[in-house]
């Protein structure tokens, strides 16, 4: 009887750990920067990746930044974070999971690593949201065959970019021109002289030199002297961009939410990658102005070819 | 009136449009005015936004030229002046047009205005800033770095003129001048034209009201078919034709009340001049045998009687002065009634007339053992002395009949300062009671007399006493209650002392003349009355003849020779007459004859002709004592005029 009764409590206690291990571990906690149309986008994507996958939509959870501090310690066996200021935060609240930093450029990413202790992949990696430089210099030469010379304008802070663009530029025959703006120096002076040296302007993903109060100035500047810009998102080719590659929010969900499956079923966390999928955009008015014909799904598909050979 | 009520139409009619055409004026020109300021600020304002707007590719690019051709492009533009463009960092760019302002004002991410008054332009800021294009992606974001704000690119300055502005508002403000004046105009005429259409009908209504008011009810307006206030002139023309009937109704009614208070007026004059007549003939039929009856009992009185007969005749006597005593109040009371007695107030002496009353009633009062004083006073009063007379005799007479013992006292006090002098008779008599002091003025009013005793007299005396002082204007009043005697007293005006006159004096030296042989001749129809006078006449010596016409008196004289003194009966038969017998008489004699009239008339008109012709009147019945005396002074002139003829 006592020892019944000895093994009953046993049960009990044990029963109670187990349940309360169960309610506080999410098999994925999602932390996205905002609730914007285009996180949501992300989210969900990354959501259906994982229910496709057998991972229950009640095992994850997707918070807010702000939401991180206040639920006590959050235990999950893998934190994804939409956008740079959600990797910001959680590295920051260091969790003991691994952390996938998605839907941010590598230059934030790569400024997140470098603030956290981590420098493993397996305990920190990410899907960069831009593309890599050779798939645009791809996408350029598809595009545009007879362009030679690429120019881009780069601020202050992304000279350090300049010997990969290089190297890419010079796998595929193209001439460089780089214009650096010094920060509070005009745009215009370096876009001149990019404008009067290059065929094509490749767009840059720099806060200095392309914002939204600058980016109808550099395009009609661009437009004037008949030289087109290529951009890096959807938004560029809206505003008159010719054409744009670039990855969706929901592709870019997807991508992480198979590298999150990999983690839950005990492999390690991949390196640091680049989007495998993504879409490419034209601006036809601008494409005719210019006179050039240009078919969006047919450049993407060359360029899909190109990457697989 | 009237043009209190048109300027009041006029001022009602006129207010409401004033303030109407007033306060849209300046409704129309505050709201066109500001919306002319709010046109050409809105058209500035746009201007320059469309400047900044297309300047911004250029600050962009710093592209000066397609600035300047911007700013030439604008200058083109009406109002505008002037049109400088600021880069960010306040460098000026490009500056067209001629700018009065030298400073440039503050710039700052907004727009602004603001108006130059000394020059009169509005000078507008606005800020030129780059164009945002929304990169929603969530790459537009790589780093940290947050672009919410525009960025400012540079100012354009731009300077307007208000001219075109002030002249429009000036336009505007002439335009609603006239606007207001005409509608002031247009309600002027509107409302003297309504005006006129009410005020004309009031005008006509108040005239209309004035003349019956002044009483010409037979004032009718005729009204127009349109006529605003036909109800109320239909209404006053009622009231009008209302008014005049009743007028009529009125006066018809008034004549014929009238008619009827003038008959029975007449009547009532026929009644009091019947009454009056009968009163007269009677009086003049009772006169002639009353006169002969005194003639033959003073005829009587003189004869020597045993004591028995002595003292019939004397009863005799009494009943035939108080027969003469009657006809005389009488007489007086019918004269006072006609209203023939003339005054004629002169000053006298009082004392003159106490002495007459002294010697008329003294001995009456002594042999009723009565003690009878007449206080001799020197006060001289305005009045007429034989009425004074007649009002005191009748008074002590009174006071005499009254009195059964003690006294009665006439005295006359002035009290000094007054200017009245007050004649009082007082007796010890019997009194009057306060309830009858008003009766007794009454005529034939006699108190405690009801049986009418005859030798209580009439009760005419103080009728005639008050009417007579009424007619002197002397005041006269009555204090007396009964068993306490009774004083009357009457107030005459105080008069300064004067001659005396030299009457009584006279009258003393006439009752020495004798009548012994004087010739008479008497002429008188009624044969008792020339009977009675011949034997009394003759009883005092006289030698008469008597006539009983004209004629026998003619036949009289030329038998008789012409007599001394001529008594002539008035009314003579055969419709002759006293006075024209002596003239004839006179005229056959060849000198005036004293003669003298007798008569039972008592009409004032007789009185009148007799005193024109000289001749002295008495009255029928005629006191024997005062035909003696008349007499003896006819006798005495007589001798007087014929001894200054022989002389």
């Amino acid at each position: 009887m006592p020892l019944f009764l000895r093994a009953l409590l046993l049960l009990c206690l044990g029963c109670l750990a187990a349940g309360k291990l169960c309610a506080a571990d999410f098999q994925v906690v999602i932390v996205s920067s905002e609730r914007s149309p285009a996180y949501q986008e992300a989210a969900d994507a990354l959501l259906g990746e994982l229910e496709r996958q057998g991972v229950p939509r009640k095992t994850t959870l997707q918070i807010t930044p702000s939401e991180l501090g206040t639920g006590g310690e959050l235990t999950a066996r893998l934190f994804v974070t939409l956008g740079a200021d959600a990797a910001m935060a959680v590295v920051k609240a260091d969790p003991r999971a691994p952390i996938l930093c998605t839907l941010l450029p590598q230059e934030s990413f790569e400024r997140v690593r470098r603030d956290s202790g981590r420098r493993s992949n397996s305990v920190l990696s990410a899907v960069y949201i831009n593309q890599p430089l050779n798939r645009q210099m791809d996408l350029v030469r598809l595009a545009l065959p007879d362009a030679g010379r690429v120019g881009l304008i780069l601020g202050d802070g992304s000279q350090g970019q300049i010997p990969a663009v290089e190297s890419a530029a010079q796998s595929r025959g193209f001439k460089l021109v780089i214009a650096v703006v010094a920060p509070g120096e005009p745009v215009f002076k370096g876009l001149k002289k990019i404008l009067e040296e290059a065929d094509l302007l490749l767009a840059w993903p720099d806060q200095q030199i392309y914002n939204s109060n600058s980016i109808q100035n550099v395009l009609l500047a661009s437009f004037r002297a008949r030289v087109p810009l290529i951009g890096f998102s959807s938004a560029y080719v809206r505003a008159g961009a010719l054409v744009a590659v670039y990855s969706t929010p929901a592709q870019i969900g997807i991508q992480a939410g198979a590298t999150a499956r990999g983690v839950l079923q005990g492999k390690t966390m991949p390196p640091p990658q680049y989007p495998v999928e993504f879409t490419v955009s034209v601006n036809e008015h601008v494409a005719r102005s210019l006179g050039l014909t240009l078919d969006a799904s047919a450049l993407g598909e060359r360029l899909r070819a190109m990457e697989q050979r | 009136m009237m043009l209190n009520i048109r300027s009041r139409m006029l001022l009602a009619a006129l207010l409401p449009v004033t303030l109407v055409a007033l306060m849209l004026a300046a409704v129309f020109l505050i709201l066109r005015v500001g919306d002319n300021e709010g046109t050409h600020h809105q058209r500035a304002r746009s201007l320059i936004r469309q400047v900044a707007s297309a300047s911004e590719y250029g600050m962009f690019s710093a592209n000066t030229s397609s600035l300047q051709t911007i700013a030439a492009g604008i200058l083109r533009e009406a109002d505008v002046l002037s049109v400088t463009i600021i880069d960010v960092q306040g460098g000026v760019l490009v500056r067209a047009g001629k700018a009065a302002q030298a400073k440039l004002p503050a710039l700052s991410e907004v727009e602004s205005e603001r108006v130059d008054t000394v020059t009169g332009r509005d000078l507008l800021t606005q800020p030129i800033l780059a164009a945002q294009v929304v990169l929603d992606d969530v790459q537009d974001r790589p780093g940290p770095v947050a672009t919410s704000s525009r960025q400012l690119l540079g100012h354009v300055v731009m300077e307007f003129s208000r001219d075109s502005l002030n002249r429009r508002e000036r336009e505007m403000l002439a335009a609603g001048l006239a606007i207001t004046l005409g509608g002031l105009l247009f309600g002027v005429a509107l409302a003297a034209l309504i005006g006129r259409g009410v005020v004309t009908p009031i005008m006509r209504v108040s005239r209309m009201i004035e003349r019956i008011g002044s009483g010409d009810l037979s004032v009718r307006q005729k009204i127009a078919q349109d006529d605003p206030l036909r109800d109320l002139q239909e209404g006053l023309n009622q009231m009008a034709a209302r008014l005049e009937s009743g007028r009529d109704e009125l006066e018809q009614r008034i004549a014929a009340a009238t008619l009827e208070l003038r008959e029975k007026k007449e009547e009532a004059e026929l009644a009091t001049l019947a009454k009056s007549r009968f009163l007269a003939a009677a009086s003049h039929d009772l006169r002639q045998p009353t006169h002969a009856l005194g003639m033959f009992v003073a005829r009587l009185g003189q004869l020597h009687h045993d004591g028995q007969t002595r003292q019939l005749v004397n009863n005799l006597e009494s009943s035939v002065r108080a027969l003469q005593d009657l006809l005389d109040g009488l007489m007086d009371l019918s004269k006072l009634d006609v209203g023939v007695i003339q005054t004629h107030v002169v000053p006298m002496p009082v004392n003159d007339v106490f002495d007459q009353i002294r010697q008329a009633m003294r001995s009456v009062a002594v042999e009723k053992g009565l003690h009878f004083r007449v206080r001799p006073t020197r006060v001289w009063v305005r009045s007429d002395p034989y009425l004074l007379q007649r009002i005191l005799l009748n008074l002590v007479a009174n006071a005499v009949r009254y009195t059964q013992r003690g006294s009665v006292l006439i005295a006359c006090r002035a009290p000094s300062g007054s200017g009245r002098v007050r004649i009082e008779v007082w007796d010890s008599g019997i009194g009057i009671a306060p309830e009858y002091h008003e009766q007794v003025f009454k005529e034939f009013f006699q108190v405690g007399n009801s049986e009418r005793d005859r030798s209580k007299g009439l009760g005419l005396g103080l009728n005639i006493v008050e009417r007579t002082a009424q007619l002197l204007s002397h005041p006269f009043s009555l204090r007396s209650s009964l068993g306490q005697g009774t004083r009357f007293t009457l107030e005459l005006p105080l008069a300064e002392s004067g001659a005396a006159l030299t009457l009584p004096e006279v009258v003393d030296s006439m009752a020495t003349i004798s009548l012994q042989g004087v010739s008479l001749l008497v002429i008188e129809d009624d044969a008792l009355a020339s009977v009675g006078m011949v034997g009394l006449l003759e009883s005092w010596g006289c030698a008469v003849t008597s006539a009983q016409s004209a004629a026998t008196a003619l036949e009289q004289m030329a038998l008789n020779g012409e007599p001394d003194v001529i008594i002539s009966d008035y009314r003579l038969p055969d419709g002759e007459n006293g006075i024209a017998t002596v003239a004839l008489l006179r005229q056959i004699a060849g000198r005036p004859i004293p003669a003298c009239l007798v008569s039972g008339d008592t009409d004032q008109a007789l009185v009148n002709r007799a005193k024109v012709a000289g001749l002295t009147l008495l009255h029928k019945p005629v006191r024997p004592a005062k035909l003696r005396s008349l007499l003896r002074s006819l006798v005495r002139l007589d001798a007087g005029t014929r001894s200054a003829g022989r002389t």
